[in-house]
């Protein structure tokens, strides 16, 4: 096979696709829809109505042992409202309505603050948000965060009722994920359905046909040129969905729920590789039938295989984890290579250019 | 050279074409003449590689029509012009010619000077980014024509050429048609215009599912049809009618106006003696010429006996 031809198949079928501007605006539009805009009223609704702090059963701890006075700071003995400060010492000191980030913390009474990277000791804790943080020897009540490790073994934060969020976060999770895996099966259909029987119904196949172009050649420009458009929107869609995402969880609730390593995984081999099946299923139905409208009927069974695998991830059934998104990237990867090997089998100049009125 | 030996279609029990057997050489315009249905467009997808014969066999340049091996190397040289121009609608006349030529890896360079050549030729440089689709149906076949040869193809099939052309275009793709003959190219053209191929094809089949005849398009009238002159003449008594037809070698004598119209079996030979006997009885010759018997008398009466 030559793959310049199979390109010059792919960049006419382009040029052509690019004067549709319907089809266009439908092949970006969609996976927007579907990837951005679904999620996003999926997720405000509950996010709204989800406090941004939790339940923590605190045990009382008695602070024992020596209270330090080692660190004599600016900041010692104060009690400080509303300031931010990086990168300090606190000792002794009141703390209300605080930022603070990389700080060492010790023996303070902190109020209404949020904390990242910080080590605290022999404090007390009130209302307060805490991320990577290590705590000894200090109590509290009303926490919240994440990363919490707690090096006293008589410290230990207990998350008594996780809200209705976290409860339904991670099929919610899993159901986006499947929709950036389900549009790639569903977006080419149309284009792929169209790509034979069209040129057959416009009754410029013959010409094609006549050229020196094998059947491997013409097939593989026709699936490319269905799989570009798609899984550049597709692609497109998921960076803007997931940005969004990231940046509501983070700014309300201070860190990204998402699972980098299996969403990524998900759209650089399961998507692409789910794109090829539905497109190369879709041309098989389209160099056998003799109508568009039946080949894009009939097309729109293809999507079957990828509803099932979301049936089975949004039921339980099947874990979406990085190694079972390469299982399913590789069983698609050769059901893929068996359909085109298939598709190249049943192609028949002979009884497209006949069999066809 | 094209060389076809009993070729054969059948699509299930019918029958296309059977046993068309023939040889074009090299730089020939060769027509397929035959009614709708005959089988001329199944021969030349077969001729094509497009369909495969089911009986016969055919090669062209030694190279066998059905044989997958050899199937690409003949679609690298030949051009088709399919019945329909069957071209990418919404894209323009350029792209349209500059896509065919790359599928025949022809240069970037070469297709730019050739599509430019062969568009300004046929008055569409102007709207050559235009999308086809907008065009009339003569200029979409004049487009479809230059695909045909935008990769200047050795063997190039044309099915039904100047079908839908207006008289100026039909005489521009017949002109561009003869300059490719003297190129050196071989074409083959199907059609229904037997005064174009009259004019054009070196030789003709006439087919109707079957081979009927082939031939020149002369040879072919005069084996069909006794030869005719006819002679303007001002007045002829009937008595002399007579004896003109028992004169040797003429079979028939009609008298219509001053029109004298002998049927001779060699007007090479009995025309001064047919002329003497006139002068000879004081008839007044004015013109003599030989009856000629277009392709269409031709086609008719092979397609009528056929019948």
């Amino acid at each position: 096979m030559r793959w310049t031809r199979a390109w010059i198949v792919m960049r006419k079928d382009l040029d052509e696709f690019k004067k549709q501007k319907l089809v266009v605006g439908s092949i970006i539009m969609m996976p927007l829809v579907l990837g951005v805009v679904l999620p996003l009223v999926m997720f405000v609704p509950m996010i709204n109505m989800t406090p941004t702090t939790d339940v923590w059963d605190v045990p009382q701890l008695i602070i024992t042992g020596y209270l330090s006075d080692d660190f004599i700071q600016p900041s010692t003995n104060r009690t400080l409202e509303n300031v931010s400060m990086n990168t300090s010492v606190l000792t002794n000191a009141d703390l209300i309505n605080a930022q603070l980030t990389d700080v060492t913390l010790s023996s303070c009474i902190i109020e209404n603050t949020t904390i990242s990277h910080a080590t605290i000791q022999k404090s007390i804790l009130n209302n307060t948000y805490l991320n990577n943080v290590v705590i000894t020897e200090s109590e509290g009540k009303n926490l919240d965060g994440q990363n919490i490790v707690s090096i006293n073994s008589s410290l230990s934060f207990t998350k008594i009722k996780p809200s209705e969020l976290q409860l339904v976060l991670p099929l919610m999770l899993n159901m986006v994920l499947m929709i950036f895996i389900i549009v790639p099966a569903t977006l080419p259909t149309i284009i792929a359905t169209y790509s034979i029987v069209g040129e057959k119904n416009n009754r410029s196949l013959e010409p094609l046909l006549a050229t020196p172009t094998t059947d491997g050649e013409i097939l593989t420009g026709k699936v490319l040129s269905a799989f570009l458009p798609t899984m550049a929107a597709t692609l497109f869609s998921f960076c803007v969905g997931v940005s969004i995402l990231d940046y509501i969880f983070l700014s309300r609730f201070g860190y990204i729920p998402l699972n980098t390593t299996t969403w990524v995984l998900a759209m650089l081999v399961l998507a692409p590789t789910t794109c090829f099946m539905s497109i190369l299923a879709c041309v098989i139905v389209s160099s056998k039938v003799s109508d568009v409208r039946a080949a894009q009927q009939i097309g729109g069974f293809v999507v079957m295989p990828v509803v099932v695998l979301m049936l089975g991830v949004l039921s339980g059934f099947i874990l979406l984890s990085p190694l079972t998104i390469v299982l399913a990237a590789t069983a698609y990867g050769c059901i893929d290579l068996g359909l085109f090997y298939f598709a190249r089998a049943i192609f028949n100049r002979e009884n497209i250019l006949t069999n066809w009125k | 050279m094209i060389v076809s030996e009993g070729l054969t279609k059948y699509f299930g029990a019918v029958k296309a074409i059977e046993d068309f057997t023939v040889k074009i050489p090299d730089g020939q315009i060769f027509g397929l003449l035959g009614p709708n249905g005959a089988g001329k467009t199944t021969t030349m997808r077969m001729l094509s590689c497009l369909i495969k014969p089911t009986k016969g066999n055919a090669w062209i340049d030694d190279l066998e029509i059905g044989n997958k091996d050899d199937a690409q190397k003949i679609r690298q040289m030949i051009g088709l012009l399919p019945e329909v121009p069957g071209l990418y609608e919404t894209l323009g006349a350029y792209k349209n010619l500059d896509y065919y030529a790359q599928f025949y890896d022809v240069p970037k360079a070469k297709r730019e000077e050739s599509i430019k050549k062969t568009l300004t030729d046929l008055g569409l440089w102007e709207r050559r980014n235009e999308p086809v689709g907008g065009f009339s149906k003569g200029m979409k076949q004049k487009i479809a024509i230059a695909r045909s040869f935008v990769h200047e193809p050795r063997y190039i099939f044309l099915d039904e050429p100047t079908a839908s052309l207006d008289p100026e275009a039909a005489k521009t793709v017949r002109e561009y048609i003869l300059e490719l003959k003297a190129r050196g190219d071989t074409i083959l053209i199907n059609t229904h215009n037997l005064s174009e191929a009259e004019r054009i094809c070196d030789s003709v089949a006439v087919v109707k599912n079957k081979m009927v005849k082939i031939g020149n398009p002369k040879e072919l009238a005069r084996g069909l049809f006794s030869r005719k002159i006819r002679i303007t003449i001002d007045h002829i008594a009937n008595t002399l009618l007579n004896e003109l037809a028992s004169l040797k070698g003429v079979s028939a004598v009609e008298l219509t106006k001053n029109q004298l119209v002998l049927s001779v079996q060699n007007p090479e030979e009995q025309n001064p003696m047919i002329l003497s006997f006139l002068l000879t009885h004081g008839v007044k010759v004015q013109f003599v010429s030989e009856e000629e018997h277009s392709l269409e008398d031709v086609y008719l009466k092979l397609i009528g006996e056929d019948q």
